[in-house]
């Protein structure tokens, strides 16, 4: 069976690594990352991923945006979105209501119990 | 000898003109001398030279003793003038010099209110009245009113003979003789002095007449003065109660402005924070992961960089919860239960602490958030706690109060205010701890101030409740005693929705 992908955007190189880390220690998961909302989006439309692990707070492209041009891109228009973020709730984020589903929040002091949970729960 | 048979002659002379000029005014309808107005010269002038006094011959004896006495008496009037203290007491002192100096029966005083045009009987001597200080049914009709819209200053020798007088209503005045004076400043008449009945009959003399004019013209300036001071008074007092409203209402903004910059500080302090915290947590998770179940050392290192983490991220926490303004989800909810609840999860931590509860039956429910309100008295009941290490009291204490008066919250969410009257449900925590210093209490409320060792609180716990009552629009209040104890009051407003009651 192939290992589930999961794609992490998050401007701070040392998160990206060591959450890419814990959670492929945990196996059965492949990490990708990608540390801007334009390279994310690029490597989201190659590797179909079946979870990203999304940051709000970025410089150039925040997630929001980068949520906003996930759901104008045909092929990644479905995968689940995971907020990965210091902000833990929606309208501090501004995320709008017409982002219909497919999303959560999680807090990056998360512990790793946790953030597996909430991937197991929504990677397709 | 001619010489004495001239003067003489020339006294029958003066004398006869004297009977003529005096039958003539006796005979003319009113001696009407025009009002005494000190704030037009040109009036007060030409008033002294016609009426003021006869010319000063002071070769007579009776003169001279007249002349002093007059002297005297309107230097010590001046005196007693100076040093009135109010206007009822110009008022006295005024009716008190003319009932003193004239051969009179009585004097009396009235004031007048021109924009209610009415008289006040201000001061009555040698006359029982029941109206002191009373204002009264004089009409423009009656003798007071036609001296206060005519500006006129009467001289009445025979009231019988005057037919227009007559006419007016003269129940006022049961004398005969009387002199009514206007006191005028400026174009405004103040009062009316009547001077009234002579002692010796027959009609009064033009020195009597000039002393009332002297009379009402120094008491006009000092009535004047003394509305002028009482004026002046008045508006020091409403502008001293204005400034220190407008003091303490700016102190309260600031406060609030204050407390909201640190808010805002602190979200964005908060949010940078969980990024490298987050890094430190992933990197010991994954060392935990590597490490060898038996590097015992190396283990414990990691399980109290753990912990530090953690706790760094839960004042994060609260420093989110700080400045966040989150939506309430208010229901109408039961104040004893959402207590008791809350007491029932920092049991454990009671030990030997009594806790006496006073609740009132049957209270109307509150509109609150039930987690954020529970969240409150736990906080609360937790700082009673830690104020009574070894052994103590707990006093939980709720009932429904009708305000006595109005109270206006203003802060840094919102403006909202209680009516008097108005009932609320009022909730006490009390404890028999240590109490907190007047310095302490101060800063009470602001974010970051704790009394606790470092690493033992946040210091955001009051500043939370503090916020968690506002967004209720609640009041919350600290009264305490250092060695004797602490006392938390809550306000919250009654649910006005069905089932409220």
């Amino acid at each position: 069976m192939d290992k589930k992908k999961i794609l992490i955007i998050d401007d701070e190189p040392h998160f990206c690594k060591l959450v890419k880390k814990n959670i492929e220690q945990i196996g059965g998961f492949e990490v990708y990352t990608a540390t801007n909302g334009e390279e994310g989006i690029r490597l989201a439309k190659e590797i179909r991923p079946g979870l990203i692990l999304l940051d709000v707070v970025m410089p150039e492209m925040d997630g929001v945006e980068v949520l906003s041009r996930i759901k104008g891109e045909e092929s990644i228009k479905n995968t689940p979105v995971v907020f990965l973020t210091g902000i833990i709730k929606e309208e501090e984020a501004g995320i709008q209501a017409s982002f219909s589903g497919g999303y959560s929040f999680l807090a990056k002091t998360v512990t790793v119990g946790e953030l597996i949970a909430c991937i197991s729960k929504n990677i397709r | 000898m001619m010489e004495n048979i001239i003067f003489a002659l020339i006294g029958l002379v003066f004398g006869y003109l004297m009977a003529i000029l005096f039958q003539r005014k006796k005979a003319s309808p009113a001696y009407k001398p025009p009002q005494p107005d000190v704030g037009q010269p040109q009036h007060a002038n030409r008033s002294l030279q016609q009426y003021a006094r006869p010319s000063q011959d002071l070769s007579s004896l009776e003169e001279r003793i007249w002349y002093e006495a007059e002297l005297e008496f309107l230097f010590k009037f001046e005196e007693r003038l100076s040093s009135a203290f109010g206007f009822q007491d110009v008022v006295k002192r005024i009716t008190e010099a003319a009932h003193d100096f004239l051969p009179i029966e009585r004097a009396v005083f009235l004031t007048w209110d021109k924009d209610s045009e009415k008289f006040t009987l201000a001061c009555a001597i040698g006359w029982k009245s029941d109206h002191n200080q009373e204002s009264l049914p004089i009409g423009k009709d009656s003798i007071s009113g036609y001296v206060v819209h005519n500006r006129e200053f009467l001289v009445v020798s025979d009231l019988a003979q005057e037919q227009y007088l007559c006419s007016l209503d003269k129940e006022e005045y049961l004398q005969k003789t009387f002199i009514s004076a206007p006191l005028i400043f400026r174009n405004e008449v103040l009062g009316v002095l009547h001077v009234c009945d002579k002692k010796i009959p027959g009609p009064f003399s033009q020195r009597e007449v000039a002393v009332v004019m002297d009379i009402v013209r120094m008491g006009a300036i000092s009535l004047q003065n003394v509305l002028l001071h009482e004026k002046a008074s008045k508006r020091a007092v409403e502008l001293k109660i204005a400034y220190d409203e407008l003091k303490q209402m700016q102190e309260k903004l600031i406060q609030s402005e204050k407390l909201k910059a640190i808010g805002q500080l602190a979200s964005g302090v908060a949010h940078e924070m969980r990024n490298p915290l987050g890094i430190i947590m992933q990197g010991v998770t994954y060392l935990e992961q590597i490490i060898s179940p038996e590097a015992e050392e190396p283990r414990e290192t990691l399980s109290m960089l753990k912990d530090s983490a953690q706790r760094a991220d839960k004042i994060v926490n609260s420093l989110l919860n700080y400045s966040r303004h989150a939506k309430l989800e208010l229901y109408p909810e039961n104040i004893e239960a959402i207590l008791e609840n809350s007491l029932n999860l920092v049991k454990r931590e009671l030990k030997k602490i009594e806790v006496v509860k006073e609740i009132q039956k049957d209270m109307p429910k509150v509109l609150v958030d039930k987690s954020k309100i529970m969240q409150v008295f736990i906080n609360l009941f937790m700082n009673a706690i830690h104020a009574m290490p070894e052994t103590g009291r707990i006093t939980m204490r709720s009932f429904v109060k009708e305000l006595e008066e109005a109270i206006n919250s203003i802060n840094e969410r919102s403006v909202y205010s209680f009516e008097a009257g108005e009932k609320v449900v009022i909730v006490e925590i009390e404890d028999s701890g240590t109490g907190i210093t007047e310095e302490n209490l101060k800063r009470i409320f602001d974010p970051f101030f704790t009394t606790k060792e470092p690493g033992k609180g946040t210091g955001l716990g009051l500043s939370v409740i503090r916020n968690i009552i506002i967004m209720h629009k609640g009041l919350i209040e600290v009264r305490s005693q250092v060695n004797k104890g602490t006392k938390i009051i809550i306000t919250l407003k009654i649910s006005k929705e069905k089932g409220g009651g």
